[in-house]
């Protein structure tokens, strides 16, 4: 059982990861990225391609996170434009099927190209016992990138200037043009550290299990269900999300199948939705 | 008779008459169902085409009165259709209950499912949101589930559906006529509902939907109207496809071989229009087929048809092309058709 | 520093105000007084940069700014507190003020200047901005505004929402940052307390510019004893 729940810990650091990157720009632009997914996907194809052409790992990680960074940045610069014009629930929709059709248009283009292709980043050495049990290298490894990229964040919202500019853009946007603070550049800015994040996502994932080509679909939608159940917008919410889903998740795998994890997450989902509409930290407190 | 201004097309489909109404739907009927004779009876593939133009014209209808009509965005269609098709495999099969039985369930089951995710998504304010992402989920578990049961659906080998109209599938004409069929129910239905009280309701929540609310229309409970009668089709399409076909497997139903087409399909032929669907259904089944060899290609050339369809004309290709048309005739075109 | 030269603006193609002229010069008090609805707030959402104004100048420090949008007209020096306020209402008020002052760190030496106008602001410092009351709110949008060390600071009816006690505690308060050498220009409908602190007036009446006066002038207009002094 502590192995179970163990497990799912360092499976949550991992979910958590995933649900920062959606649920930032959830809060800056009102945009669920449908094709946050498939940007890890991407980068973790270029990881590989990288690191069959004799680029070292770490480096070969560095390139992925950039260019899943730039899709980023590319996403927000272009089709997200227009999205931003709109307001209500007219902004959402075509944030949803915008981003939609790029998740299938990268799917497409990555599973014509190579579609066989998947990540696989072994760590060597012995696995490591924490609280007596033991544990794969590359989990630790894992869980210890997500731990710092949190601790990261959580100092970059929380006591650099920008990143108090981007939580008040979060808040009051027209407040936050009123001192100065351009809305485009932070969500250019947050655009860009989302698709960091799921370039970091494809990179420690892979550490545990390859993460094949087709996996953008199921990251998209346990990115959703996290930030879902965080909160949209919390970045604190998102990270306490992840680690009780990654539980709940583990759990249910071991006891009923790992087939049931999804529908069992679904339902965390739906429950959160009907007893806190927030989300457990909502309210884009950061 | 009457004087006055030339009457605009659309008061004279709501207020002149119930007839004229189903002109649309008869037009469109009388041509589904000459056009194999004219045609390609003689050609099994090109029918084989047909069926899947109508199969995919069913499914798109349902999503159209669930998307185009009430702004929920179902990314669960190809789900829906899997309980549908599912359903009935699995009564035929493991309860052994006549076929009927198992196609009657399925589309109930498909309805009550269709109707409690809007059901969540519509009791919160963001429901576009969370419609969005409750179905996008239960797309994933239902796939998951599919492979996850094996004892009851074969996993990913799939299951043969006993009791299944060999004979529609062996000619596919007949396949044809039944899809053909299904397809005209479904506008009638649809243009029944555009032009009954549910339609006004429909318009004044799509318009705006605080608004509509103000007027004293309940906007949660229209929703979930569209979405029960939406998925009821979408479940019942799924059905009878695993009846005709005799054989069903999770990738039939997969997200990225039912969502992604529908979607596109609805969004080129016009959101909310009646026969948007149909027209799109017929288009991508010619593309469909120049893409046939060319794999996943296809799924980036959909992406790429959705992400300029909804750039450039929120409304849809083809309105957005009568409109133009129309303007250059000097003639206000209808809208809602 | 500041002119403003046949300026229209509005909203849905609508013109809300229309031929507006008017000058601000370095150091000065300006008050624009109207009734609710005159396009005083749609002539300050124009000038600050949040309304694409239709046709006209803004100018400021003989620089073009018509076209610049907002947060470029706050770094650029002016800074605009809406009647809303919009606060940063999730946050401390140290936050609220330490972001006035971005793209910068916020220096001691502005911060002690702003406790010294608004002394209640150092006891709130922790407190969520939500949790202020509405005068503590006003004294905090305007000392966010302070804290970019602006050059010229719009007001946009700061009586808003407070009890005319509290109204006038923050007009004193605007006396006495004409001291600071701020440039001010402020609209407001309660015309007494407009006066109280302009040094010169501008009538907006239906969106245009009817009457320039100091105040005292403005004060014993027939016209405006009348319409907003409820004399005559």
């Amino acid at each position: 059982m502590k192995a179970v729940i163990l497990d799912g810990i360092v499976l949550g650091l991992g979910f958590g990861l995933l649900g920062v990157g959606m649920t930032l720009v959830y809060g800056l632009g009102g945009v669920l990225n449908l094709a946050y997914g498939e940007v890890a996907v991407l980068a973790a194809i270029v990881v590989a391609q990288a690191m069959a052409g004799g680029i070292p790992t770490a480096l070969a990680a560095v390139i992925g996170v950039l260019a899943a960074a730039s899709t980023g940045l590319l996403l927000d610069l272009t089709l997200m434009r227009p999205v931003y014009r709109q307001s209500g629930g007219n902004k959402v929709l075509l944030g949803l099927l915008l981003t939609l059709g790029v998740a299938f248009v990268i799917e497409g283009v990555l599973t014509w190209r190579d579609p066989l292709g998947a990540l696989s980043i072994n760590v060597a050495g012995k696995p490591i016992s924490i609280l007596g049990v033991p544990l794969a290298v590359g989990s630790v490894w894992a869980s210890v990138i997500a731990l710092a990229a949190a601790a990261a964040l959580l100092v970059f919202f929380g006591a650099t200037i920008f990143g108090r500019a981007v939580r008040s853009v979060i808040q009051d946007e027209l407040g936050a043009r009123l001192v100065g603070i351009s809305p485009a550049l932070v969500r250019a800015v947050i655009f860009a550290l989302s698709g960091g994040l799921a370039g970091l996502v494809a990179v420690t994932q892979s550490m545990t299990a390859p993460l094949t080509v087709n996996a953008g679909f199921n990251l998209t939608v346990t990115a959703l269900i996290v930030s879902v159940v965080g909160g949209l917008g919390s970045v604190a919410g998102a990270f306490l999300a992840g680690v009780l889903l990654g539980i709940v998740d583990s759990v249910s795998a071991y006891y009923i199948g790992r087939y049931i994890t999804s529908i069992v997450l679904l339902g965390a989902a739906v429950l959160t939705i009907l007893v806190w509409p927030r989300g457990l930290l909502g309210g884009g407190q950061g | 008779m009457t004087s006055g201004p030339l009457p605009r097309r659309l008061g004279t489909v709501v207020a002149g008459g119930r007839g004229r109404a189903f002109l649309p739907v008869v037009g469109a009927a009388a041509v589904i169902l000459v056009i194999p004779q004219i045609w390609f009876a003689g050609s099994e593939y090109t029918t084989g085409l047909a069926v899947q133009a109508l199969e995919f014209a069913a499914y798109a209808v349902g999503f159209n009165l669930i998307f185009g009509s009430t702004n929920q965005l179902f990314l669960c269609v190809g789900a829906l259709a899997g309980l549908g098709g599912y359903a009935t495999g699995i009564l035929s099969d493991h309860a052994s209950l006549p076929i009927w039985v198992g196609i009657a369930v399925g589309t109930a089951v498909a309805a009550g499912v269709g109707g409690l995710l809007s059901w969540i998504a519509v009791r919160r304010s963001l429901g576009v949101i969370f419609t969005g992402i409750v179905t996008l989920a239960f797309s994933l578990g239902f796939q998951d589930l599919l492979l996850g049961q094996e004892h009851l659906t074969g996993g990913s080998t799939g299951q043969v559906v006993n009791g299944a109209a060999v004979s529609l599938a062996d000619t596919r004409l007949g396949g044809y006529y039944l899809f053909a069929a299904v397809v005209i129910a479904f506008l009638v239905v649809f243009r029944v509902l555009q032009i009954s009280h549910v339609g006004w309701a429909f318009r004044a929540l799509r318009d705006d939907e605080t608004a509509a609310e103000l007027a004293g229309v309940n906007v949660a409970r229209y929703r979930i109207y569209a979405a029960l009668v939406g998925s009821a089709m979408i479940g019942l399409t799924g059905a009878l496809y695993a009846y005709s076909d005799g054989f069903i497997s999770p990738p039939v139903f997969a997200f990225d071989q039912i969502d992604v087409k529908v979607l596109v399909l609805v969004a080129f032929g016009g959101l909310g229009t009646l026969l948007g669907p149909l027209i799109g259904a017929v288009v991508f089944a010619f593309v469909d087929n120049a893409l046939v060899n060319s794999g996943q290609v296809r799924e980036l050339i959909y992406g790429a048809i959705v992400v300029v369809i909804f750039l450039s004309f929120r409304g849809g290709f083809v309105p957005a092309v009568v409109n133009l048309a129309g303007g250059l005739a000097r003639q206000r075109p209808a809208q809602g058709e | 520093m500041l002119e403003v030269s046949t300026l229209a603006a509005g909203y849905l193609g609508q013109k809300v105000v229309d031929g507006i002229d008017l000058a601000v010069r370095p150091g000065e008090a300006v008050a624009i007084i109207g009734s609710n609805g005159a396009g005083k707030t749609t002539l300050f959402r124009a000038i600050a940069g949040l309304l694409r104004p239709m046709a006209g100048r803004v100018m400021l420090d003989g620089r073009d700014v018509t076209r610049w949008p907002a947060q470029r007209v706050a770094q650029a020096g002016v800074a605009y507190v809406p009647a809303e306020r919009h606060l940063f209402g999730g946050m401390t008020v140290k936050t609220n003020l330490t972001l006035g002052a971005y793209p910068r760190r916020p220096d001691r030496e502005t911060l002690e200047s702003v406790f010294e106008i608004f002394p209640v602001l150092r006891e709130r410092l922790q407190q969520r901005a939500v949790t202020l009351s509405g005068g503590e709110q006003q004294m905090l949008a305007v000392a966010r505004a302070l804290m970019g060390r602006p050059r010229l600071l719009m007001l946009d009816e700061p009586s808003t929402g407070l009890a005319p006690k509290l109204a006038k505690d923050a007009f004193d308060a605007l006396v006495g940052l004409k001291g600071t050498g701020v440039t001010l220009l402020v609209a407001e409908q309660q015309v007494p307390l407009a006066l109280s602190v302009a040094d010169r007036g501008y009538v907006l009446e239906n969106g245009r510019i009817t009457m320039e006066g100091t105040p005292h002038e403005l004060d014993q207009n027939p016209e405006v004893r009348r319409a907003y002094l409820g004399v005559g």
